[in-house]
């Protein structure tokens, strides 16, 4: 494969291209639908395919082949090639990159259980078991739908700087959805689970406790009512701080979208929130959804710091925003496959705890609402993000309520995190997926945290 | 590359099927998917990334005792995929469960032709000529306003075809083209940004215009630019097909499919017949609509497109069924088998979602606003709880309307409330339709929706 790869990116040198990169991929895939215990369909798929990027006079050349054919690669890399010049004729800026080290390495997933060889019967059995305590739960939960994927395989990248790497490809990831219905109220719920590790997720979050926590939060939810809009002091559980964090901060930490327009381009090295605000972006947690050592640009990932108690410290970075910050390349250009070229995504977003025990968060509220666990969120260049909230509970006098239901919060990100008051001193990851034309495995979190005032959007 | 030929995909699928019933499938179907498309990028202001794919692949579902297997594979210039690509569905059938649901795949129906869905053009389009599209979109952008900063877009062009064949004698072939430009800006002025504001021409013919895209998206962001807050109240809107395009995706959409009505996930359960929207709506979902984006001769089934009344003058009056789904209540597939190309079986989803125009124009439809907000784009709307339609989401950004005319901007503005309340208070509906996505509407204008402003 790397003579393969080597030979097309020669091939690019030699029409003009001052920077080449061929990223290969041989990827298993299975896949099952459960609804309501009956699997809809059992699903496997083989994706093989390449991917090639030049850089012609400054402007870039994607294709993408679902062909590992020799003469076909040639071929697409010669237009590629062709186009990127016809491209660069509008330029007013030629892009550049920044250095990356020069790297060969191969890197194997040890999984203590490979979902490769697990029988699909097993990973059935694995998730009837969670569609049927999510269904037995109660009578009122109605559906129960559980998706799974698990994807194995090896991903090669050579590029014409002399790197080449052969890294294998891991991901175990399941969705779990319930709804509940009673007297005319309908109610939803959903959880996701992921891992790079291996099959062996499902021995640390065993199936039964899964689909109970699911139709538990929807029935839970059968009773919840729905919230004044307005403004007020909140308490967010790890879950939603992770998504605020992704969302809010995380998104316009991404230099491709910081150049854009975003509002941190202007703040650099400046404080944007309080003192107790510290944001990491860290694709080095071993087994965590959204880890990998080498990113799709063939550089290492990394810890990286985006914000230190309240100052914006750094930016995601691929080797093109790098090279126009002149800064290092931070390992965040990720490609969801062989169809698309890599992006800056986020890898494991997370806020660092601090000192606040639960009760010391929530003591001090009067009237405020504590939001545990969101469903969906999202940013804007101009700093203004949204938060769903999926379970969320009243604060009356520094003690949890009833329970309100289908809520969001709003803000703009540079006025929130200055309203960030206390930080408490646990902490927990979630896993997800993000969307950015693409989707990303991801994971984010943090401690419970309380902001003093944001924009809570109900129906009343 | 060359496209793949009618015959080549055609008979790629038949003999699939015929090998699949030999190695012991009950029942089988096959799916040819290809793509190839080019598109010119354009980021942080200029012209500078080309694009290339070609995408082609097999899917195959077989039954075997009522049990259903799927496996996909890319490569199609090799038997032997082919060949092992059946015995994995073949493998993953066995490893399943017997659904007493099943009840087999589609029969035989014949194909309307659709109309203005190719356009040889569209195929013909070199990538210079693409460039020059996206540099006059560009330029025009710059022209509106020097605060204006174009943040992403491009053009690009598609071949779309597909072929499936059943083991019940169902074969179909259809292709068609899809061109799109669009562009993304932002106004900057001293240290104030606007949120992205986004315009787009998509077409199934080459039928662009990007000056008119260029000018619209650059004039929405610079009219972003001074804001003012709204006061929390319950209020008349303007809903723009961004909105309802991302409002209805989420909530609606999923309300009118047969398979979370069948799951008690829907609250148009049992409500066949009766008034669930204000009487100013009408709902068809028209999978044959001349030149929709998403018209085509049959569904991911290769159940013949048509068009079905879903709303009719606030009544309503069906449901969107697969052919499962309508198995299950002895009814007939409406052609809404949905499928992402040759990677997934089908699922139920809405072709072309129309929402039938009134008499009014943009500017009538103002006119009439005394008091309230005209709504472009949503931040959230995925965050709806798709079962119950409730919705909590921000306007990025909303613009005031006073006395027939739109006076300011405003950001952060949100809106909560319930879709299928608001249905019911439609109070107008425009003679603007536009095609977003899967929806063709006009703008529409809602009484009564709590807005909380700052």
């Amino acid at each position: 494969m790397k003579d393969l790869l080597t030979k097309i990116n020669n091939t690019a040198i030699k029409f003009g291209a001052q920077y080449a990169e061929a990223r290969a991929q041989k990827l298993f895939k299975t896949m099952l639908t459960l609804k309501e215990e009956r699997v809809e369909a059992a699903k496997q798929g083989i994706e093989n395919g390449v991917a090639l990027r030049v850089l012609v006079n400054g402007a870039w050349g994607f294709a993408s082949v679902g062909s590992l054919n020799s003469e076909i690669l040639e071929s697409a890399v010669s237009d590629a090639c062709r186009m990127a010049k016809m491209a660069s004729s509008r330029l007013k800026t030629p892009i550049k990159l920044a250095e990356a080290k020069v790297i060969n390495d191969r890197v194997e997933s040890k999984p203590r259980k490979n979902p490769a060889d697990i029988q699909m019967e097993d990973k059935i059995k694995t998730a009837l078991a969670v569609n049927k305590t999510g269904l037995g739960f109660d009578k009122r939960v109605k559906s129960c739908t559980i998706d799974y994927l698990d994807l194995t395989g090896t991903s090669y990248f050579v590029n014409s700087d002399g790197t080449s790497i052969e890294q294998d490809k891991l991901y175990v990831w399941a969705r779990i959805t319930a709804s509940a219905l009673n007297e005319g109220v309908f109610t939803f719920s959903r959880e996701e689970i992921g891992s790079t590790a291996g099959y062996e997720v499902f021995d640390e979050q065993a199936p039964e406790v899964l689909g109970e926590k699911v139709a538990k939060r929807a029935i839970e939810q059968l009773n919840a009512k729905s919230l004044k809009g307005g403004t007020f002091p909140v308490v967010l559980g790890p879950n939603v701080v992770g998504v605020f964090v992704h969302e809010a901060f995380g998104h316009l930490a991404e230099a491709d979208l910081a150049l854009s327009g975003g509002v941190l381009a202007s703040n650099m090295e400046k404080k944007i929130g309080s003192d107790l605000v510290t944001f990491y972006d860290d694709g080095t947690i071993e087994g965590a959804f959204g880890a990998f050592k080498y990113d799709d640009e063939g550089v290492p990932t990394q810890k990286t710091l985006l914000i230190k108690n309240g100052v914006v410290t750094g930016l995601m970075h691929n080797r093109e925003t790098a090279q126009k910050f002149n800064a290092e390349p931070t390992g965040n250009a990720r490609a969801e496959d062989f169809r698309v070229e890599p992006i800056i995504r986020m890898r494991c977003t997370y806020m660092a705890p601090r000192d606040h025990s639960f009760e010391e968060l929530i003591e001090k509220v009067k009237q405020g609402y504590y939001f545990k666990s969101f469903r969906g969120g999202q940013a804007n260049l101009d700093g203004t993000f949204q938060v769903g909230i999926q379970e969320g509970y009243e604060i009356v006098n520094g003690e949890i309520g009833a329970p309100v239901r289908d809520a969001s919060i709003s803000g703009n990100t540079l006025e929130t995190l200055h309203k960030v008051d206390a930080v408490g001193k646990d902490f927990q990851l979630d896993q997800g997926r993000c969307g950015k034309g693409q989707t990303a495995f991801i994971s984010d979190g943090g401690p419970h945290i309380r902001v003093k005032e944001v924009v809570v959007g109900g129906s009343t | 590359m060359a496209v793949l030929e009618k015959d080549t995909m055609v008979s790629l699928a038949e003999n699939a099927v015929n090998e699949a019933l030999k190695k012991g499938a009950t029942e089988a179907e096959a799916y040819v998917y290809e793509g190839q498309a080019t598109s010119i990028g354009i980021e942080l202001g200029q012209i500078s990334k080309t694009n290339r794919i070609i995408d082609r692949g097999l899917g195959i579902r077989v039954a075997a005792n009522k049990a259903v297997g799927f496996a996909y594979t890319n490569i199609l210039d090799d038997s032997n995929a082919v060949e092992s690509v059946i015995l994995r569905a073949l493998s993953a059938a066995k490893a399943s469960k017997p659904d007493q649901d099943w009840n087999g795949l589609p029969q035989k129906k014949p194909y309307a032709s659709p109309k203005k869905t190719f356009d040889d053009k569209v195929v013909e389009l070199g990538s210079e000529e693409l460039v020059n599209v996206a540099s006059i979109m560009l330029d025009s952008a710059g022209q509106v306003d020097k605060r204006v900063f174009p943040v992403e877009g491009g053009i690009g062009s598609a071949y779309i075809s597909n072929a499936i064949a059943n083991s019940n004698g169902i074969t179909g072939f259809d292709k068609g083209t899809v061109i799109e430009c669009s562009l993304a800006t932002l106004a900057k002025e001293g240290g104030s940004v606007t949120p992205v504001c986004f315009e787009f021409n998509a077409s199934r013919n080459y039928n662009v215009d990007p000056v008119w895209v260029g000018k619209e998206a650059a004039k929405l962001a610079v009219s972003a630019l001074k804001t003012k807050s709204v006061e929390t109240k319950s209020t008349t809107l303007i809903l723009t097909q961004f909105a309802l395009q991302d409002l209805f995706a989420y909530t609606l959409v999923n309300a009118v499919k047969a398979d979370n009505v069948q799951r008690n996930q829907s609250p148009f359960k049992g409500k066949i017949g009766e008034k669930v929207a204000s009487e100013n709506l009408t709902i068809y979902d028209d999978g044959l609509f001349p030149g929709g984006l998403r018209t085509w001769a049959f569904d991911g089934e290769g159940v013949p497109h048509q068009k079905t009344v879903v709303i009719k003058k606030g009544v309503l009056r069906n449901f969107l069924y697969d052919n499962y789904s309508a198995k299950k209540e002895a009814k007939e597939s409406t052609g809404n088998a949905s499928r992402a190309g040759y990677l997934s079986t089908p699922s139920i989803d809405t072709t072309n979602f129309h929402i039938m125009p009134g008499n009014k124009t943009s500017d009538q439809l103002l006119s009439e606003v005394d008091d309230g907000l005209i709504i472009y784009y949503l931040q959230g709307a995925h965050s709806s709880n798709p079962v119950s339609g409730e919705f909590s989401v921000v306007a990025t950004p909303a613009w005031k309307i006073k006395k027939g005319e739109i006076v300011h901007c405003s950001r952060g503005v949100m809106l909560a409330g319930n879709i299928f309340e608001l249905l019911k208070n439609v109070s107008l509906v425009g003679s603007n339709e536009r095609q977003m996505g899967q929806l063709i509407s006009p703008w529409i204008q809602v009484e009564n929706v709590r807005v909380i402003g700052k």
